[in-house]
């Protein structure tokens, strides 16, 4: 009876674990993707230029020495911006990229808003290699976080058929004063009756560019203290800019199509903007041959020069995991390998700002469109130039500002009550 | 062939318990599983059914609040002056154009912040003046603008907001998008000055309902001309299907909660909600198959299903294999009883049961032995008395006709040989009447065939002769009383009625360790069979009969033992009695040699 005893919970002891065992089967998938915090194999990207800088990305991909798992998310930068906000503002790096691209202008807002959200990457590749004005904007703290992508070297394209028609030359656009370039405008309306530049009110693009130049910025060097009022290179930008609107050779756009439709229509003489439009410009064929680069303008003081730079953008590595990867990717590609960076000027027409790579033939290439004008060699040149000034964190807030008032000054508000009163929503606003 | 049927015969208790079992088992958990997967269906389809209508009320509250942003912003860009104003202005200065795209672009944000964020806005004048406040969503020119069918459209109806399908195409930069548009026209006149788009991409607007879809659980928007311009299931849009429409306008106005239908070559369950303000069907189809599929994991219930029915049938062969193997085992023990003279216990083993009724059976064997045992006794008791008195039975006959002899000798003064007669008769007598089961050696029994022998020679002479040939080496031999005698005496009386004279001779001697005693005589001879008929009752000394010698043998010592007669016409008849060698010095070793006997023998005190 014992044995029998025995062998009855034995057989139940053998139900039981059956039992068990196809249960456990059963919830065996429920406990597999509750952790993130494993080496993922797929390393993600975001920028916002499918013919520019995501192209780049794909270039770098395939010039990669090694294998990566890598995807190109597209989004507006509106929504970058957003997004990076709203997800690092809440402390959850969940959907967050890998890798993701900021332009220069708004880099500090977001360093110093999240500093512990960037993974300094600065080890990974030698700074001295990457020209200095895009450095600053980089890095915080001594910690270098953005790897430079491309330079936003700013330059005055210009129509060589209008302006021979209004009696100018290469020789007479290079190295002049913005005042010039007014006179010059000017001319060409009367001469040919078309407008000199393409402007959209809401953006002013062009007086950041003018005052980089002479190496200044809506603040001071420490990126806070908001400096309009005083500031002289701004005053000038000003005088200037309703200087062109009153020469009434200014067409309005009011956004990027439009913007590109008044240059490619053949409405505008010049564009002086960051060497990034250049593609846009080279995407009207029918144009080929009829256009140069010159120098852009620099404003009539002491320590300008004839170099700024716009739109500028950097590759930035998130604090999560793949930051190992996503740092040696980039640095193996946009950070060290100069062949790579020929490979990005012929395909994207992307300038990096990586100084060796300027040695390479691509740099030095003549450009057919521009007429044989060496255009990646003169850009490069002008990139060496360009004065470092510190964004800040606050461009684009301060800018909404100064664009209503710059309504008010054209509308005919005196300049120092414009600059004064500008000032004083900025400080309030910013405080 | 045989073989197997003659196992499945053997066990067919087995056989036919398993199958029960096992029909059972698979039966009831088919039965259980189907149910299951039945009861897990209807009751998934009617929650899915209602939360489904729940969440298509919520994604019609989003497309709702989205439909009031549109309208709220068009009221407001209808009623806005500035903008009015500057889209009618034509060949403006840089001051003034710098000034109005200013203007309006801040008008235009103002009102644009009502919008849900996904959403464009878009102003167009007749003067070819466009404001894109997303131009990276739809970086739309004014020329191409102004042509397309969307604003004529617009121009027709200039009263209505219109929701317009843009499918994917280079107009769109190749993502299809629903644009409600509106043209602006002056209140006075009603003249148009401008229109008003606000164009949402499809993906954004797929963001209202996407969180609530799921493979076989896909949501499509449908315009009224059954066009799908959003769905989760992207290969869908830009399609018509008049039969969804139908299908979705008769769920719709006849209030049903859900409708098995089969459209775009599918079976679903479609849930639809109407948005009349954007004159569009929202509508939910569900692949039931696919949903179920993968929310209840048939296979894996199934698997589980054959996992306990493979484990059932397992634990059910091995327990009744054990039961029905040891009742096999004592039935086959019980029917080869017959074979052990019921003298064989069966062996318990196996399990409960089969060891109790080995136990009884065993028992009851037992008492069965015992029992026969006590019976055979008792027979042989009664056998035992009987001849007892048969052997007492002393003839008077004999003893009267004995005594007349002698009287008569006594009166012829033949003094001496009545005295011998008288002398032969009481040894004779004294030995008739001790125990039946008595042995007496081979020399007295000599003595008493030659004492009767004397007698009846006394009293009817000596025509018949007899001699006596016993091997001297059996004289100490023991064997049963009255064992030789019966056959003289037949011998005397029948064997020579014809002849009047002859010899009857008697052998004794040993042969292959049988004691084997002859009476031979020359007589008439006789058919075989007919010495047991002949009753001479009168001429017979006691009740022990010829007729009872053989029994009386076998009963002693075993079948082995006994009489052979052979007899022939004229020429005489031979008794062979074969009796066992009994030396009554070790009785007991020649005793013990028969095992049959010895039962018989340790029975009884001899």
């Amino acid at each position: 009876m014992k044995y029998f005893q025995y062998r009855k919970t034995w057989l139940l002891m053998l139900t039981v674990v059956t039992f068990l065992v196809l249960a456990a089967c059963s919830s065996d998938d429920a406990n597999s993707n509750a952790d993130g915090g494993e080496e993922p194999d797929k390393i993600t990207a975001w920028a916002w230029d499918p013919h520019f800088n995501i192209a780049a990305l794909e270039i770098a991909k395939e010039a990669y020495s090694e294998d990566i798992n890598l995807e190109i998310i597209e989004n507006a930068q509106d929504d970058i911006v957003q997004k990076l906000n709203t997800g690092l503002s809440s402390g959850s790096m969940k959907g967050m990229p890998n890798i993701v691209l900021i332009e220069d202008q708004r880099a500090q807002s977001f360093l110093q808003s999240y500093p512990d959200a960037f993974y300094p990457i600065g080890e990974y590749f030698n700074t001295d290699d990457f020209a200095n004005y895009k450095l600053a904007p980089t890095s915080l703290d001594g910690k270098q976080y953005g790897l430079p992508f491309d330079t936003g070297v700013t330059g005055l394209f210009f129509r060589t058929d209008y302006l021979q028609e209004a009696g100018y030359t290469m020789e007479d656009l290079t190295n002049i004063t913005w005042q010039e370039y007014i006179e010059i405008g000017k001319d060409v309306k009367a001469k040919t009756g078309k407008d000199m530049i393409s402007l959209d009110p809401n953006d002013l693009g062009l007086i950041r560019v003018m005052i980089q130049s002479a190496g200044s910025w809506y603040v001071e060097e420490d990126g806070e203290t908001v400096n309009l009022v005083d500031n002289e290179p701004l005053r000038k930008a000003f005088e200037n800019y309703k200087a062109m609107i009153e020469a009434d050779f200014v067409k309005a756009n009011s956004d990027w199509s439009q913007f590109i439709a008044a240059f490619n229509s053949g409405d505008v003489a010049t564009v002086p903007s960051g060497n990034w439009i250049a593609p846009s410009i080279e995407a009207e064929e029918s144009q080929a041959g009829k256009w140069a680069v010159a120098p852009i303008p620099r404003l009539n003081m002491d320590g300008a020069v004839n170099a700024s730079n716009q739109g500028g953008s950097s590759f930035y590595v998130l604090d999560i995991p793949g930051k190992e990867k996503a740092a040696e990717f980039l640095a193996d590609t946009f950070g060290s390998n100069s062949d790579f960076y020929q490979d990005l000027v012929l395909d994207v027409g992307a300038l990096g700002t990586y100084s060796p790579a300027a040695d390479g033939e691509a740099y030095q290439a003549e450009n057919d469109y521009f007429s044989g004008q060496t255009v990646i060699s003169d850009f490069s040149a002008w990139t060496e130039e360009i004065p470092s000034v510190n964004y800040g964190l606050h461009t684009y807030a301060i800018e909404d500002i100064l664009a209503a008032e710059m309504q008010n000054y054209l509308k005919g508000k005196d300049l120092d009550k414009v600059l004064a009163d500008a000032q004083a929503q900025a400080e309030s606003q910013l405080k | 062939m045989n073989k197997l049927l003659r196992a499945i015969q053997t066990n067919s208790l087995f056989v036919k318990m398993f199958l029960v079992m096992v029909i059972s088992i698979i039966s009831v958990t088919v039965l259980i599983t189907f149910s299951t997967i039945r009861m897990s269906n209807n009751l998934f389809m009617e929650t899915f059914s209602i939360t489904n209508t729940k969440v298509l009320n919520q994604i019609k509250q989003q497309f709702e609040s989205y439909s009031y942003s549109v309208v709220y912003t068009t009221i407001n860009v209808q009623n806005n002056g500035t903008i009015k104003r500057l889209l009618t202005k034509e060949n403006v200065s840089s001051l003034e154009a710098s000034n109005s795209f200013y203007t309006i672009k801040e008008q235009m944000d103002r009102m644009f912040s009502h919008n849900p964020s996904d959403a464009n806005m878009i102003v167009l004048g007749k003067n070819n003046q466009l404001f894109n406040m997303k131009y990276i969503n739809w970086s739309v020119s004014a020329d191409a603008l102004i042509d397309h069918p969307i604003t004529k459209n617009s121009n027709q109806h200039p009263n209505e907001i219109l929701y317009q399908f843009v499918s994917e195409g280079d107009f769109t930069n190749g993502r299809p998008m629903i644009v409600a548009t509106k043209a602006l026209t002056e209140r006075s006149t009603e003249n148009v000055y401008g229109y008003l788009y606000i164009p949402i991409r499809e993906r954004d607007l797929r963001e209202f309902y996407e969180g609530y879809t799921s493979e076989g659980n896909s949501v499509l928007v449908m315009n009224g001309r059954g066009e799908i311009i959003s769905s989760n299931q992207q290969e869908l849009i830009g399609q018509t299907s008049q039969k969804l429409l139908a299908a979705a306008k008769e769920t719709e106005e006849n209030g049903i909660e859900y409708k098995d239908v089969h459209v775009l070559d599918k079976d679903y369950l479609l849930l639809t909600s109407a948005l009349p303000a954007l004159d569009m069907y929202l509508v939910n189809l569900v692949d039931q198959e696919l949903v179920i599929d993968n929310l209840v994991d048939r296979r894996e219930i199934v698997l589980i299903s054959i996992a306990i029915v493979l484990l059932a049938v397992g634990i059910v062969f091995i327990i009744s294999r054990r039961m029905t193997t040891s009742l096999r085992r004592l039935v086959k023990q019980i029917s080869n009883m017959a074979k052990y003279d019921f003298n064989k216990p069966v062996a318990a083993s196996g399990g409960y049961e089969a060891r109790k009724l080995a136990n009884a059976f065993n028992y009851m064997l037992n008492e069965l032995q015992e029992h026969v045992d006590n019976l055979i006794k008792a027979q042989r008791k009664q056998r035992k008395s009987e001849l007892e008195a048969l052997q007492h039975q002393i003839n008077p006959h004999f003893l009267y006709n004995t005594l007349t002899s002698v009287k008569f000798l006594v009166k012829e003064n033949k003094k001496a040989e009545a005295l011998e007669t008288i002398d032969a008769l009481i040894p004779l007598l004294q030995n008739a009447l001790g125990n039946v089961d008595e042995t007496i050696t081979v020399e007295q029994e000599v003595t008493n065939i030659k004492n009767y022998v004397q007698i009846n020679q006394t009293r009817y002479g000596d025509r018949i002769k007899v001699n006596t040939l016993i091997s001297p080496d059996c004289l100490h031999y023991h064997l049963p009383k009255l064992v030789i005698q019966p056959f003289i005496e037949n011998a005397f009386f029948h064997a020579f009625t014809e002849k009047k004279q002859g010899f009857i001779q008697i052998l004794i001697a040993e042969r292959d360790d049988r004691l084997v005693c002859e009476v031979v005589d020359t007589g008439d001879g006789m058919q075989v069979n007919k010495m047991q008929g002949n009753k001479g009752k009168r001429q017979l000394f006691s009740g022990i009969g010829v007729r009872n010698v053989h029994e009386r043998i076998q009963l002693l010592f075993g079948k082995e033992y006994g009489i052979e007669v052979s007899s022939e016409l004229n020429k005489g008849t031979k008794v062979k009695i074969i009796l066992p060698i009994i030396d009554e010095n070790d009785k007991n070793n020649t005793i013990s040699k028969d095992n049959t006997k010895t039962r018989f023998l340790g029975g009884e005190n001899f």
